[in-house]
């Protein structure tokens, strides 16, 4: 039985700018966000497929995040939080501190060379009965979540 | 509302491809090994899916240097995304921060600590080292310690605890641990080489002296090295090229082995016992060879005789018979042809 090594990968430099508020940053620029139920977006048409890698579902709203008015040591903001999704639906819901930190793991890259990601990847390092190596990328210690429904919001916003 | 939308916040999207990420909770101490400078190595062992003596084993294990976890996983019934942060280009517009979900998780994994002993694993995977009448009787499994431990679902530390109380060794590739009788004679040897050679066996020594002086006894020196480790106190370091010996553990080990060592259905008088155990340590020591030393390792099934008691230690016996008993007969069909 094969006895699988755990790698902690010590966090490289910042990558980009976080757009979330401080306390959710970790230096991956990995967080976790929960919701009940599931997102719907429309399906991809060749043409958006190949100009994006992701598709817009909609907005995180921190209403009481101001960090010209808050001390950052004050963590009020965290109790609410709005998810826009599409242009009428919102959810309502909170950042909570885990009170066990979640760690992020993931098959380790092979070092040498890009492997491919995705199913490709995987079917090579069956094929080939690799040594199998995991690693911790990420320890994350707050999530956003929404456990209530959506509820309908009106107004079409647009998007400029 | 719909102001409070427009002003500001934070596009989320979902990436179009998801990674494989799982999401692993971890407990405190976990998290203190992480966090700390020099972060331990951590693996993920499992056991092989054999119907192993204990029921509920557990098929994963994380291990730290000397802890191990059950690994459990939980469904959950919400999404949960892991998101990065990136920055979103749509043709010639300027890049926006974004938060792009990059994985989904339908379960999380869960730690629970795992106090179990390797002594049931190491007495499974272990082959018996006998020595019978001067005949070595042992079939080895070709397996080393580390591949030995491999296969054990407890921590490096944990199965380290184990095989320094069984005296496991390695010896031509594969592992094995001594029966009573090996032991018991493998210290005599120890004991008449230290006297002649004029050693103190609690004070420092040098090893490799005492592994010399056996070498026409033919023993694995492993055994013996694995010997004087389980004999040192337990402040000492035995890593180095030297041993010590601590008295009280020695006495009571050479007792409970050389009771051990006796057939279980054959009659010990106490009083034999008690002169061989004086005998069997160095003259200073045979002022330790009395029962309390052995408090709890033995029984006294009548008012002269005394027994080694039914326990985890000694489970070895009643296989070593067994085995000798094939032996004989071994040796008695070849003698009819």
């Amino acid at each position: 039985m094969p006895l699988i090594p755990l790698h902690i990968r010590k966090p490289a430099s910042t990558p980009t700018e976080n757009p979330l508020p401080h306390l959710l940053h970790t230096p991956s620029g990995l967080a976790i966000l929960e919701l009940q139920g599931t997102i719907h977006f429309p399906t991809l048409t060749q043409n958006d497929a190949a100009s994006t890698s992701s598709t817009k579902v909609g907005k995180l709203v921190f209403p009481l995040y101001n960090t010209d008015l808050n001390d950052p040591s004050d963590t009020k903001w965290m109790k609410r939080v709005y998810f826009y999704v599409g242009v009428n639906q919102r959810m309502t819901g909170e950042c909570k501190k885990l009170g066990k930190p979640f760690a992020i793991i993931r098959r380790k890259e092979e070092s040498g060379g890009d492997t491919a990601m995705g199913g490709i990847g995987d079917e090579d390092g069956a094929g080939r009965g690799t040594t199998e190596e995991l690693e911790i990328v990420e320890v994350v210690r707050y999530k956003i979540v929404f456990s209530t429904r959506p509820e309908p919001v009106g107004g079409g916003v647009e998007e400029a | 509302m719909a102001t409070q939308q427009d002003e500001g916040g934070v596009l989320f999207a979902i990436a179009h491809e998801l990674q494989q990420f799982r999401l692993l909770e971890l407990p405190p101490e976990i998290v203190e090994l992480i966090d700390a400078p020099n972060p331990p190595l951590l693996s993920i062992k499992s056991q092989p899916a054999s119907p192993a003596a204990t029921g509920d084993t557990a098929y994963a294990v994380l291990c730290t240097p000397d802890k191990s976890f059950q690994l459990r996983q939980v469904q959950t019934s919400n999404s949960v995304f892991i998101t990065q942060s990136a920055l979103d280009a749509h043709g010639n517009e300027i890049p926006v921060p974004v938060v792009r979900a990059i994985a989904s998780c339908t379960a999380t994994l869960e730690l629970h600590l795992f106090t179990g002993s390797s002594l049931t694993y190491l007495n499974h995977a272990l082959p018996i080292y006998d020595i019978i009448d001067g005949e070595v009787d042992a079939a080895g499994n070709g397996k080393s310690k580390a591949e030995t431990f491999s296969h054990i679902p407890l921590s490096e530390g944990q199965c380290e605890v184990g095989w320094k109380e069984l005296v496991a060794f390695e010896f031509m590739g594969s592992s094995y641990r001594p029966s009573p009788n090996t032991l018991s004679q493998v210290w005599k040897s120890v004991n008449s080489a230290a006297l002649a050679e004029g050693y103190k066996l609690d004070s420092q020594f040098f090893t490799d002296d005492i592994l010399k002086a056996l070498d026409q006894e033919g023993y694995p020196g492993d055994l013996i090295i694995a010997m004087f480790r389980h004999l040192a106190s337990d402040d000492q370091d035995t890593s180095g090229p030297w041993s010590c010996l601590d008295q009280t553990k020695t006495a009571a080990f050479v007792g409970q082995t050389l009771l051990a060592a006796k057939r279980r259905d054959a009659d010990y008088l106490t009083a034999d016992f008690l002169d061989t155990w004086k005998d069997h340590l160095p003259e200073k020591w045979r002022r330790a060879a009395e029962l309390k030393t052995i408090d709890g390792a033995f029984i006294l099934p009548s008012s002269t005789t005394i027994r080694a008691k039914f326990g985890v230690a000694d489970s070895s016996t009643p296989k070593a018979d067994s085995v000798s008993r094939k032996w004989h007969e071994k040796f008695g069909k070849t003698r009819k042809r």
